[in-house]
């Protein structure tokens, strides 16, 4: 039955090289003991260490993680009901305009967006007084407008395959429309809301472009200054730090997968 | 809970007195121009099984889901038990539905899911284990009571879909296509278990269906719609023997149809001459001024081989079997009479196939009994 096809094989596993292959040598070269980032010359935890006093980058990791966290938590309910708008409401007025507008930041490119909000920011500092100054708070409004977008167009779809007469079941059988969101829609759309907050907690983590123009002094975002540092020679205690957050990722994927695996069984 | 079934000189639907459980009184939906659902009055009697029977777009689902409060009409009331219902939400209605996908929660056990309703009331938790022990037990499904819906077999789900909309012991229920998504085998053994099903339990049930078979078996009245109206409200066997239109004549069953006029009235008897160049002789219910023209309806089954022609016998005509459609049980004839016309008989097959008499373009002669035709309005 099982017979191997070893130009398969081959194909399938120079697509996990160029995936990972990448990414492994980068763990690999967090051990490197030269500070030459392309020269293995032994195994160490020597940068792990120098990054655990690297307050710079630390801090910088640090607010990276909260403005993600914060832009995928508010992103996730703006979207959400973005997409209950256009899958559950019909033709209200305006639903076309709102379709346009909600997806246009998907192609919008980034320097334009960061460029606008900038000013908005700026201008809205001289009249009203708020935001007062640029850090956390600008970072993750522009992050929000752009991660609504995509967490929309995650959960729309979502709500689109779901069996409408689900919901009216509910009904019929006594749950009033709160209740019926609550005990039937929510559950039956968590997968999309759950990669709709992972997608956006990785778009604002990865986002340089944006968070450049809206960022204020003292608030700089981990691709900033990575960014910034590959310019000066890239120290490896960056590799270390990527390996801990690729660490990260993988532990809250797993979790997430084995938790949603069980939930499935039971 | 167990209904004793009373006997009764008059059905509900024949007593004068009878009050009606739904009272359905110029109900209209419309979705944009299109009338789903078009000025109908219907009353459905308690424990009455009652079916919706119409083919896609006659606005039958509509006037399901007007029922259940998943659609509020145009104009029109709904009364249950003689409560105004028309404008009460899904949720505050005395009724349940069974849904055709059967829209069971993916995420929920087959327990929870006919516990969904239960909680919903607020029942408390003994009770609500008392009763989804018994709607476990009434539908033989206790085994199933921890699986997923996506873990069992369709014909379950079906099972499971009804003991959830009867958990609540609506005051109706309401099945849209209960049957349409099972196999043929298994709906026939379906068929008759919601019927029992719903003599025992004595709640009123009502149906939609596209399937006349399937309406004919298990309801006690049938209405039959069309583009958003009711054409004919009755019995299977009134239906079916007495259709009063044409379009549910041909609707139900196979049917011949003569065009014609009324020539002769004697007694309870009318005599039709046919375009197609006879007389028919039948019994007429009501009386139709002479000259009429009437549309005359007999079922194939009515008609059989005439073993002695008279050319001035009742009902007796010479024809020529074109074609013959051997479905096993019966045969199907078509047989040419008089200009172009083609009638339709149908005969059991009580001799093997081989020893039958009839073949093509073989003269024969038919004859049916004046009880046998039918005058249609159009």
């Amino acid at each position: 039955m099982k017979r191997r096809s070893w130009p398969l094989l081959g194909i399938l596993a120079f697509g996990y090289a160029f995936l990972y292959v990448p990414i492994l040598l980068l763990i690999l070269y967090s051990f490197n003991e030269s500070r030459l980032v392309t020269v293995w010359s032994g195994f160490s935890f020597k940068w792990y260490g120098e990054l655990m006093h690297n307050h710079q980058l630390l801090d910088a990791a640090w607010l990276s993680v909260r403005v993600a966290a914060t832009n995928a938590s508010v992103a996730i309910v703006l979207g959400t009901l973005a997409a209950n708008a256009l899958v559950r409401h019909g033709r209200f007025r305006g639903r076309s305009g709102f379709e346009l507008l909600l997806t246009a930041p998907l192609v919008m490119p980034d320097v334009i967006i960061g460029l606008s909000l900038l000013l908005l920011f700026v201008a809205m500092q001289h009249t009203i007084g708020w935001p007062d100054g640029r850090g956390f708070t600008t970072i993750t409004i522009a992050h929000i407008t752009f991660s609504t977008a995509y967490v929309a167009v995650v959960v729309r779809s979502r709500l689109a395959q779901m069996d409408r007469s689900l919901e009216e079941a509910a009904m019929d059988l006594g749950a009033r429309p709160l209740g019926v969101y609550t005990r039937i829609t929510l559950p039956l759309i968590a997968p999309a809301l759950f990669s709709g907050w992972l997608l956006a907690f990785t778009l604002s983590l990865d986002d340089l472009v944006i968070a450049s123009f809206v960022s204020g002094p003292g608030s700089t975002t981990l691709p900033m200054v990575v960014y910034s540092s590959v310019r000066m020679g890239v120290s490896p205690q960056i590799n270390a730090l990527a390996t801990l957050i690729v660490a990260v990722v993988t532990l809250a994927v797993l979790i997430a997968g084995i938790s949603l695996r069980r939930d499935s069984k039971r | 809970m167990a209904a004793t079934p009373e006997r009764r000189l008059l059905e509900p639907w024949q007593d004068p007195k009878a009050a009606p459980y739904v009272r359905i009184e110029r109900l209209t939906k419309q979705f944009g121009d299109v009338y789903a659902v078009d000025d109908i009055n219907l009353n459905i009697f308690k424990g009455e099984f009652f079916s919706l029977l119409g083919s896609s777009g006659c606005g039958k689902s509509t006037l399901l889901r007007l029922l259940a409060g998943l659609e509020y009409p145009t104009a029109g009331k709904i009364y249950i038990d003689g409560v105004d219902v028309t404008r009460v939400p899904p949720y505050s209605r005395p009724v349940n539905m069974m849904f055709q996908s059967y829209a069971l929660f993916p995420h929920m056990s087959v327990e929870q899911n006919i516990e969904f309703g239960l909680k919903q009331d607020r029942l408390p938790r003994k009770e609500r284990t008392e009763r989804i022990a018994e709607m476990l037990d009434l539908l033989k499904i206790t085994d199933l009571r921890k699986r997923r819906p996506n873990q069992i077999s369709g014909g379950q789900r079906q099972r499971v879909a009804l003991a959830r909309s009867l958990a609540k012991h609506p005051k109706l229920l309401l099945l849209d296509e209960p049957l349409g998504a099972l196999d043929k085998r298994l709906r026939e053994n379906t068929q008759f278990e919601l019927v029992n099903l719903q003599e025992r339990l004595g709640t009123t049930f009502v149906t939609v269906t596209h399937d006349q078979e399937e309406a004919m078996t298990m309801s006690t009245r049938i209405a039959v719609m069309e583009a958003g109206q009711i054409m004919q409200v009755d019995t299977p066997t009134a239906i079916y023997e007495f259709p009063t239109c044409r379009f549910v004549a041909e609707f139900i069953g196979s049917v011949n149809l003569f065009e014609g006029k009324v020539m002769a009235s004697e007694g309870n008897e009318i005599l039709v001459e046919a375009a197609a160049g006879f007389t028919i002789r039948m019994r007429s219910y009501q009386p139709h001024p002479l000259g009429t023209p009437v549309t005359v309806a007999i079922r194939p089954e009515k008609m059989r081989l005439c073993p002695a022609y008279d050319p001035n016998g009742v009902n007796q005509i010479k024809g020529i079997v074109e074609d013959i459609a051997y479905l096993g049980d019966v045969s199907i004839y078509r047989i040419r009479v008089g200009e172009g016309k083609l009638v339709e008989m149908t005969l059991t097959n009580i001799q093997p196939r081989t020893e039958q008499a009839l073949t093509w373009e073989q003269e024969v002669a038919i004859e049916w009994s004046p009880t046998s035709g039918v005058v249609l309005s159009e």
